[in-house]
Formats: structure tokens, sequence, C-alpha cells
């Protein structure tokens, strides 16, 4: 079963987009907590890149232990073979 | 625009995004042994990918400014692009079209043809395929250039060099994939950059309730007003929008376009393949929330859209403008970020489609055929470059055009409309020929062709630019349609053990052991349901 074998090894897309992900949450989040409330008065008053860099870095964060999860799985699963 | 003001955490997320997806190239690098993984991501990526790739593909940015402004002008009408358009053609192409596609081997959708009809058929297909891709690539690079101009001051010709350098870069490492990784980058960067603007609008004018007293009624229904042209703002009517539009241009569209049916093609198993537009479909059914709402955010909070304001307005800033209005930075960039990324994969998957259809279908087939696929990877390589210079070329022809979207609609219903019912006689009916099939596919574009000069000149009129294109899609389609039928009829037709495996009824049933959960079937029948109860809502 070479194919599977190819498969195996194709790169997985989640841990670049998770840490590009979590690089924007927390670049967000930092500006948001230093950023003047002048900022924000576009947004109606709401600290919009607070709230939405704290949803990213979720995001971003649950790609990337996503793909680590799998991957100790295969590990296990190949150990065991 | 001179309301966008640019800093540097605006420019740190475009920068990130440009070196991760460099990066994402440059680690696919190592994979790209043979042909078939540089064309065809070795036909290994899971069904996630590849769907979101598959919707990813045709939600460029043109297609994000365009709605928005259609959306803008015309309001809820235009979400027939998307709950009439494109869900329907999108479960056929899983259920019934894609088993031939991916169960016969064929790395694009003109060597189907090869198969099922003959060299003519597939030459003159594979030809006008190379040109559009090539064309489409040039509107996305310049519609590019011209928001960085706009945006953020950056002149032209550097803005086109920046993108197709790293375009290039890209797609000359890691191929389909780097295109297809890409592609899912921006599905997340779309979704994340854009909903700000409409919870932030919909904040403002009080939930979608508030619509109604801002916006004027016809904006606001979806088939109520489409008794007749003349009462609403598209100026078509329902007959138009069904044949013209969900039949035979999205259908069309997304049946036959080698970009969306590559990333498919891609996927690891047929199952995988008849999954991946049906995937697609979910997320597509909800693009409407974050073009269509925007569009009539404009028109609702924006004085230059309002209906009292001249008609002049420029709707295709619609999107920029509310960028500029209601985000600040921060939000701003990754809304910037968002377009720029799906500009380039919309650039991207024009050059990998071309790639391909000129290595295999047009120097493989016809200039030097038999190569080893070493010889075919490096000529696949050396087309990368030579696309994205051809597009450079093209993004500066495409300058000259005023109405980028008018033109897009244009080359799909000369292209695409007749193909699809090429494809459909090809897969379901098996008396249809080879002849049959190359003057039928002829007839076709020539008739979409006579149509577009004689309303050129007049000769026929519509009450919009959109109902032309419409039913030009829509007579395009049925003169291809008899002329196939009528020249099968007289002509010979091929050897039924040539067919096996091309055509319904001569091939074996896969025998597709999933479980339940994972079949197209069950699936496409929900997403199916869900835009038919969405229909109902905004009717």
């Amino acid at each position: 079963m070479a194919d599977t074998g190819k498969k195996f090894h194709f790169l997985d897309l989640r841990i670049p987009l998770g840490g590009l992900l979590s690089f924007y949450g927390i670049i967000l989040v930092i500006y948001g907590l230093l950023s003047n409330k002048e900022v924000y008065k576009k947004s109606l008053g709401i600290n919009i890149n607070l709230i939405w860099g704290i949803l990213i870095l979720a995001l971003g964060v649950f790609l990337i232990g996503f793909a680590f999860f799998k991957r100790r799985k295969a590990v296990n699963n190949k150990d065991k073979l | 625009m001179s309301a966008i003001h640019i800093n540097l955490i605006d420019y740190l997320i475009i920068g990130g995004y440009l070196l991760v997806t460099m990066l994402v190239g440059y680690l696919l690098k190592k994979y790209m042994r043979t042909g078939e993984d540089f064309f065809l991501s070795g036909r290994s990526l899971p069904s996630w990918i590849t769907g979101l790739a598959f919707l990813s593909a045709n939600l460029g940015a043109l297609e994000i400014i365009g709605m928005v402004a259609n959306s803008a002008k015309y309001g809820i009408l235009t979400v027939h692009f998307y709950w009439i358009g494109a869900i329907p053609a999108m479960v056929f192409l899983g259920i019934f079209m894609m088993p031939f596609y991916y169960e016969s081997k064929v790395k694009s959708v003109p060597e189907y043809l090869k198969h099922r009809y003959n060299n003519a058929t597939h030459g003159l297909n594979a030809i006008s395929f190379a040109i559009m891709t090539v064309l489409m690539s040039g509107i996305s690079m310049y519609a590019m250039a011209l928001l960085f101009k706009l945006m953020l001051g950056w002149s032209l010709t550097a803005s086109i060099f920046i993108s197709a350098f790293v375009v290039l870069i890209y797609i000359f490492w890691g191929g389909l994939s780097s295109s297809i990784y890409n592609e899912v980058i921006q599905f997340f960067l779309i979704w994340l950059g854009l909903l700000p603007i409409v919870f932030l609008g919909l904040k403002q004018v009080g939930g979608f309730s508030g619509f109604l007293e801002r916006v004027p009624q016809t904006f606001l229904h979806s088939w109520k007003n489409l008794g007749s042209a003349a009462n609403n703002p598209l100026g078509i009517e329902w007959l138009g929008v069904v044949l013209g539009l969900g039949f035979v241009l999205s259908f069309g569209y997304w049946t036959t376009d080698f970009l969306v049916v590559q990333r498919a093609l891609a996927s690891e198993n047929l199952s995988a393949a008849r999954r991946t537009p049906i995937i697609a479909a979910f997320p597509k059914m909800l693009v409407p929330l974050i073009v269509v709402t925007p569009g009539l955010l404009a028109v609702a909070v924006l004085p230059e859209f309002s209906q009292t304001a001249a008609k002049s307005a420029e709707y295709n800033s619609a999107l920029i403008m509310l960028m500029g209005h209601f985000l600040p930075n921060g939000l701003l960039g990754l809304a910037i970020t968002a377009l720029l990324a799906s500009f380039m994969s919309g650039m991207a998957g024009n050059v990998t489609a071309f790639n391909t259809v000129w290595t295999y279908d047009i120097y493989g087939s016809y200039i030097k055929r038999g190569m080893s696929d070493k010889h075919y990877l490096r000529m696949g390589k050396y087309t990368t470059v030579a696309g994205v210079i051809l597009s450079i070329g093209t993004a500066y022809i495409v300058q000259s055009f005023p109405n980028l979207m008018d033109y897009m609609q244009l080359i799909f219903s000369f292209f695409n409309a007749p193909l699809f019912a090429t494809f459909l006689l090809g897969m379901f009916w098996k008396r249809a020929t080879p002849k049959g099939g190359f003057f039928g596919l002829l007839a076709g574009i020539t008739a979409a062709a006579g149509h577009y000069l004689l309303y050129k000149f007049h000769v026929i009129g519509y009450t919009s630019e959109m109902g032309a294109n419409f039913y030009q899609a829509w007579w395009a389609w049925l003169t291809d349609f008899v002329v196939t039928i009528a020249v099968s009829l007289v002509t010979k037709k091929k050897d039924e053990k040539e067919l096996v495996g091309l055509v319904y009824g001569l091939s074996p049933k896969a025998g597709e052991r999933k479980k339940f959960y994972l079949r197209p079937e069950l699936w496409g029948s929900v997403v199916l349901l869900a835009a038919f109860i969405l229909n109902i809502l905004f009717w």
C-alpha cells in the first residue's frame, strides 16, 4: 500500500493555517488592549479587535491542537502494527 | 476612498499572510515528484480540503466585490446566484457526474471529451479553455492591482508584479496542492474578514427588520416581484432566472469548468470526490450572508448608495467603502488580507488549471506525445512561468474594459453554457456520436456569438444586460443540445466498448460501501432541502 504511505506524509494544512490564525489572534488582542478608544468610533464603540482577536486565536489554537491530536493518534496506530 | 488609513498592524497582517503562503509552497515542494503530484495533488487530498477549495476557487475577490455591488444595486435578488444558481448544480455534479470524471481517471475536463467524443472536440475545448483561464487570471490580477492602488496607494505596476511574483513562487513549488491549500486559507480569511462588517452593520440598522424602513420593498424579496421584468430591479422575469441562471449558466459553470472540477479530481477516492461539491454547497448556501447583507447595508447606511442619491453610484466600491466605514485598524488589515488572498487564489486557480490543460491537453496531446513523466512535470513548471507572464499581459489588456462583471458573464455564456449540453448528452446518452459532439459544441459557441451580435446591434432587446446574458446562455445551450442530437442521429456512433466508464448505463456500478452518513446522496438531499427553505423564507 504505497498509496496510503504517500497520503500519510502529505503536509497537514491545519498547522500553517492554525499558526497564521493564532498569530493574527495574538496581535489583534494586543492591539485591542493597547489602542485607545478613539479608534473604535467607527465600530460603534465596540472594541472589535479584542473580541474578534480572541475568537480568531481560539480557532487557530483549535486547528493546531486538532492536527497534533491526529498525528499522535496516527503514530500510536503505527506502533500497534 | 481617502477615508482609509493603513498602519503598522495592518501591514503586519498582510505580511504574515504573504509569508505563510510562500512557506506552504516551499514545504510542499518536496512532495512534488511526479506529474500527478504536481497537476493533481497525487489524488490524495481529504474531502474537507478539496470541498473548501472547490468553493473558494469560485469565491474570488472579483466575485465578492461584484456580488456586493450587485446586492447594492438589486437587493436580495442576488441570492438567486446562490440558492437557485449554484446549489442544485453542485449537488448534481457530486451525485451524477463525478463518478464519470473520477473513475475514468482523466486528468482534466477536456480530456474527458477526447475519450467520449474525439480529438477535434477535445482540441476545441482545450484551446478555448486555455484562452479563458489566461483572460480570467488577468482580470483577477488587474482588479487586485486596482484595489491596492486605491487603498494602499501602491502603483498599478508594482501591485501587479508583487502579486504575480508571490503566486508564481508558490505554484512553481507546490503545483495544484499549493493552489488548493491557499484556497482553504482564503476560505477562512474571507469569513473572518467580512463577518465583523455584517455584525457591526446589523447592529447599527437594528437587525434584519431594520432594513424594512431603510431599503425599498423590491430589494427585500427574492421571488415575489419576478412576475414580470419591469417590476423588479434586476430587469428579468422568473423564466429567465430559472432557465438561464438556474439551469444553463450554473450547471454549465459548476459541472464543466475545469477550474472547479480539478479540485474534486484531487480527492483521495471516488467517495471523497463526490462529497467535494456537496461539502462546498453548505458554506456556499451561507455566502449571501457576507455578500448580500453588506450590499443592503451599503444602501441603508452609506449616503452614496441611498435611494435618493444619484444613480451614478460606483457600486463596485461598495464593499471597500463599508470596510472603511466600520472597521478600525487591525480588522481593516484582516479584511484587506482576505480580499488579497481571494484575488491571489483566483489567479493561482486559473494558472494551475491552465498548466494542466496546456501540458496534458495541448502540448502532451498534439505537440509532443509520449514523453516521460519528468518531461511533462518540467513542462508544467515552465508553463507556470509562462501562464503568469501571459496573465500580466492580459491584466493590461483588461484595463480597457469598463465593466468587469459583464465581461466575465459574457465569457461564461460563450464557453460554459454550450459545453454543458455536450457533457450532459455525452454522459447520459450513449447514442451521442463524436461528430455530433463536435458540431454541437461549435454550433453552441456560434449561437452565443450570434446572439451577442444581435443584441449589440439592437436587433433583439432586453430590459437589462443581465437578462441578455441569461438568455444568451439559454439559447447557446439549446442550440448545442439540438444540434448534437440531430448530427448524432445521422452519423456513426462509437463502439460501446470504448464508452465503458464514460457513459451512464454502460459503467459498472461503483461498489461504494460507505457508512450512510458519508453518502453524497444523503447530504445532497439535505442541502437541497435547506436551499428550498431559504428560498421560501426570503420569498
